[in-house]
């Protein structure tokens, strides 16, 4: 039969791209791991300070730099992204200003990275008088990313079943009520998952960094206002800048470093996205 | 059933209803007897369901409706200027289709209502959860297992459930629009004999596909039928269950009780 074989010939073949796009992943990630695990697992390194000139130097204050930055992030855009999805989906009218909005939004998700670093270099550093600094990064990644946070949250809130709403307005709750107690709750671990690609993006990001908040840096940042070096920055600057003789091992160290604080947080956030889930919606106990 | 003089809890006067342009029900007009159980009955988009909708003012949510005529409610006007939509919504409370607890622990979700009030004291909340999941047949059934969720329970509990958040807001009128058709016959057979019970202190409003559901659990029936495509739904027949099921006087209420439908 005809049909039949189109149908194998289809499984096969979206098998075998599933399968490509599988191996291409676990290539790039054990390659980074293969050049720079032993690195990453030094104390030494992990935990040392930076050298400008000598071998052996560490990467703490980066690492530090670019934990700091993607919390700062987080904490200006998630409050915004969330406010504003909870208008698109639950208030907005489809209508022209509605496709306006979502335009704009699609549109500033595909400006490349290097114009938000400029945008916050005028800004941020230069403008408001700010120089380098992890907040002029972070606004500036903030803004970088609101377009996809918007979104995920957005879908995060749609997936809520509208039966809840209907559950929750039969009751005598009030729209903002029903998104506050039922809506936001059940879209939680979502939107924490949602959070996630994001924190991956902006730890990963240096063009929009090397502009707004540092290259190097050899003590930790403690103030938002403090010069600091993101680890995604320093990389490249390793790479491209450094005097330092051992540049080739911190960049392969960093680069797995990297990969594994991001998949430490996706888990970490995994994990409490599904706690929040099982503790915190249940409620208390009764006597 | 004790002989006492019918009181009218709802009344419906004329209501016609659009969906943007489209006019789903037309002047239709019967009224709700206080603590007795009310049908409504008629074949598959007849407009059932717009028409409960109305009483609660549900269909407020979905963009573009628009009502004419009245839904009297303790001789007020539901829909006049002005009146309290959530105040309403907490007098006549409403049972959907589909079983639809919250993600939330059976406690959290029995307690919903009354915390929206404003009742915080832990012994008072114990009590309202208590108390409606026992009028709502399923205490014993949960007692031990308040904290776990909602939706872990069986399609009848979970039905029950939903009951037991809408007692727990201690409404005047409950409307069930399909209340047994996402679940086994077994468990329907609990929830009929459940508004049978609730009938002392509630009025009903019951949505049906099925005559002898409607025959066994109401006192009171209302027929609607869509004429021809396209057509408004409007009331056929509405009166006491006993005589519109043992002697109908519209021809088209006859045909689609004895199933002679499409
Ligand atoms: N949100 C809506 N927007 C537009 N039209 C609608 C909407 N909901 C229902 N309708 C239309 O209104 C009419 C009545 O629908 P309704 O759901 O009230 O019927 P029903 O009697 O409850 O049917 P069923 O027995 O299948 O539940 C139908 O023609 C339906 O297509
Ligand atoms: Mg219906």
């Amino acid at each position: 039969m005809k049909g039949s074989r189109a149908d194998k010939a289809a499984t096969v073949v979206f098998w075998a791209l599933g399968l490509v796009t599988i191996a291409l992943l676990a290539f790039i990630i054990i390659e980074i791991l293969a050049r720079g695990f032993l690195t990453a697992i030094n104390p030494k390194f992990f935990l040392g300070k930076p050298e400008a000139i000598k071998a052996g130097g560490g990467i703490f204050p980066m690492i530090i730099s670019s934990l700091y930055l993607a919390a700062l992030t987080i904490l200006i855009s998630l409050p915004i992204a969330i406010g504003a999805a909870i208008y698109m989906a639950e208030y907005a009218k489809k209508g022209r200003l509605n496709n306006f909005i979502r335009f704009c939004l699609d549109s500033l998700a595909t400006l490349p990275s290097i114009v938000f670093g400029l945008f916050g270099l005028a800004l941020f550093v230069i403008y408001f008088r700010w120089s380098y600094c992890l907040l002029a990064g972070a606004f500036t990644l903030a803004i970088l990313n609101l377009p996809i946070l918007l979104r995920s949250t957005e879908e995060a809130i749609k997936l809520v079943p509208n039966t809840y709403r209907e559950a929750s307005m039969c009751l005598g709750a009030s729209r903002w009520t029903t998104i506050r107690q039922v809506v936001i709750p059940t879209a939680l671990p979502g939107i924490m998952t949602s959070t996630i690609l994001p924190i991956g993006r902006i730890m990963g990001e240096s063009a929009a960094i090397v502009y707004t908040t540092g290259l190097f840096i050899r003590n930790i940042p403690i103030s938002p206002f403090d010069t600091a070096a993101p680890l995604a920055g320093y990389i490249w600057y390793a790479q491209s800048e450094a005097l330092v003789p051992d540049y080739r091992q911190i960049v392969n160290g960093g680069a797995a470093l990297l990969l594994i604080i991001v998949f430490a947080i996706y888990f970490l956030a995994r994990w409490a996205g599904n706690r929040y889930q099982q503790t915190k919606l249940l409620g208390p106990k009764m006597k | 059933m004790p002989e006492e003089a019918l009181e009218n809890k709802m009344v419906i006067k004329d209501l016609s209803m659009y969906y943007t342009d489209f006019k789903a029900i037309e002047d239709v007009t019967f009224d709700v007897p206080a603590r007795r159980i009310t049908a409504l009955i008629g074949p598959s988009g007849c407009g059932k369901s717009t028409l409960v909708r109305c009483l609660n003012r549900m269909n407020d949510l979905i963009e573009g409706v628009r009502v004419e005529g009245e839904v009297v409610l303790d001789s007020e006007n539901v829909y006049q200027q002005g009146f309290d939509t959530i105040g309403l919504r907490r007098r006549v409370g409403m049972v959907f289709q589909r079983p639809n607890p919250f993600p939330k622990s059976i406690y959290e979700n029995v307690a919903y209502g009354p915390k929206l009030v404003g009742i915080k004291d832990k012994e008072e909340l114990d009590f309202i959860v208590e108390d409606s999941l026992k009028k709502a047949a399923l205490w014993h059934e949960v007692k031990t297992i308040l904290r776990e969720s909602g939706q872990n329970l069986s399609g009848g509990q979970q039905q029950r459930l939903c009951i037991a958040r809408v007692i727990a807001v201690q409404p005047e009128v409950i409307l069930f629009d399909e209340p047994c058709s996402a679940i086994d016959p077994v468990a329907t057979q609990l929830i009929e004999d459940l508004m049978a019970e609730l009938k002392e202190n509630f009025t009903m409003v019951i949505v049906t596909h099925n005559m002898q559901q409607a025959a066994r659990v109401s006192d009171f029936t209302a027929f609607m039928l869509v004429q021809e495509q396209g057509q408004p739904g409007r009331l056929i027949e509405y009166g006491d269950t006993n005589t519109m099921f043992t002697n109908p006087s519209d021809e088209r209420t006859e045909r689609y009780i004895t199933g002679r439908f499409g």
